[in-house]
């Protein structure tokens, strides 16, 4: 325990942004990188804010945890989205999973690479894997979402705490 | 302290699949705001076709019409997967369980799942095995034994696992089952030398297979029947 949280604020303090960062729980399969720079939700979805628009997507623990995404249900553009309500779903190992959007706003485009290359949510879910971007209609509630160390922290916990 | 985790088996009989999925989405909102502990649906359908949220409608090689003559129904869902057959003599569970509450995610629930069907396999001294080739699923050899679909929102788990005790496999004749077209389909009576027991003694060693993986320490079992349940 002692040397996870050593290494965890090592880390952090050499601002390890796009490294893997090794977990040491017994539990965690693999490395899960996390991103600085991003805001991140309870449900695993990653949030990227420049200027009017957000850049929606899910997190590299989260694509680890769902296997080989074969297919990916997206919205129309247009729509809107509600914080902590779905907007779309995924496919993985027979299982459809809902993504969540952690925060209220205006669809303004969609990631349509995604229904020929489904695994990109796998190869790169914080960058060619993003799902939608979106015109927030209330900036604050970014405030309310995880950073990169307390997502980190909270990942350990939910592998290494069953 | 790891807190005692119960879980709560209905058995249901043979049940509409309609009824079913109905019934399933209400335990679902239940689960998610915490007003009922994780449950277990374990029942059977009569002759029902389903497909997934990819609606590969493709696989299913009769007109709809054709179906009806057959005494079967066709429905689309939001469950992961390719396209099934459910009637009688198949086993169903169906888990509306947290995987927030036990840290799982899809594919270690999914192994899970497969797991339970494996092990009751070698109850039956029959030797099942999953993953094969990334195909989610469990066979004997070649042969498809039991299936897995899933759905989960919000971390809430909805849809299951079927296994084929002793169905009627022609049913799958009319489809490419699972989208997987030069493989077969078979049953535990078609792979095992013993005589089996009744379906509902083979249907609670299945629940008992899935509580001691998922790390249950107390199974509620309760009878019930789907029409009381609608009010």
């Amino acid at each position: 325990m002692a040397l996870r949280i050593w290494a965890s604020s090592t880390a952090n303090a050499l601002r390890l942004s796009s490294a893997t960062r090794p977990h040491f729980s017994p539990l965690s399969r693999c490395f899960s990188s996390v991103l600085d720079g991003l805001k991140y939700a309870h449900s695993h979805e990653w949030v990227k804010h420049e200027g009017h628009v957000a850049t929606i997507g899910i997190t590299d623990h989260a694509q680890d945890h769902l296997g080989e995404v074969v297919f990916v249900e997206l919205p129309d553009i247009g729509g809107s989205v509600t914080k902590g309500t779905g907007f779309g779903a995924v496919e993985s190992v027979k299982a459809t999973s809902d993504v969540n959007s952690p925060i209220c706003g205006e669809i303004v485009e969609v990631n349509t690479n995604l229904k020929e290359t489904p695994g990109l949510i796998n190869s790169s879910p914080y960058e060619k894997g993003w799902m939608i971007k979106v015109k927030p209609s209330n900036p604050s509630e970014l405030e309310a979402l995880m950073g990169p160390k307390e997502y980190t922290k909270f990942c350990e916990e939910e592998d290494g705490g069953h | 302290m790891r807190i005692p985790r119960n879980l709560e088996v209905w058995r249901l009989g043979t049940v509409n699949y309609l009824k079913a999925l109905k019934l399933q989405e209400k335990l679902a909102s239940d689960r998610k705001i915490n007003k009922i502990t994780d449950t277990l649906l374990s029942l059977q359908h009569p002759p029902t076709y389903t497909l997934g949220k990819r609606r590969t409608d493709y696989n299913l090689l009769v007109p709809e019409s054709e179906l009806k003559n057959m005494g079967a129904e066709l429905h689309y869902t939001q469950r992961g997967g390719d396209i099934t057959f459910h009637g009688p003599h198949q086993a169903i569970l169906y888990p509306i369980i947290s995987l927030r509450d036990i840290g799982l995610g899809a594919r270690k629930y999914v192994e899970n799942l497969e797991s339970t069907m494996i092990e009751l396999s070698s109850l039956y001294g029959v030797k099942a095995h999953g993953q094969r080739k990334c195909e989610t699923g469990v066979w004997v050899g070649d042969r498809k034994i039991g299936a897995i679909g899933v759905r989960i929102s919000t971390g809430i788990t909805s849809h299951g696992l079927a296994f084929n005790i002793d169905p009627d496999l022609t049913f799958f004749k009319h489809i490419v089952p699972c989208g997987i077209a030069d493989k077969d389909v078979t049953s535990l009576r078609r792979e095992t030398d013993l005589v089996l027991p009744d379906d509902e003694v083979i249907q609670e060693q299945l629940v008992s297979c899935f509580a001691r993986l998922f790390g249950y320490n107390d199974i509620i079992w309760k009878d019930k029947n789907v029409i009381e349940i609608d009010d």
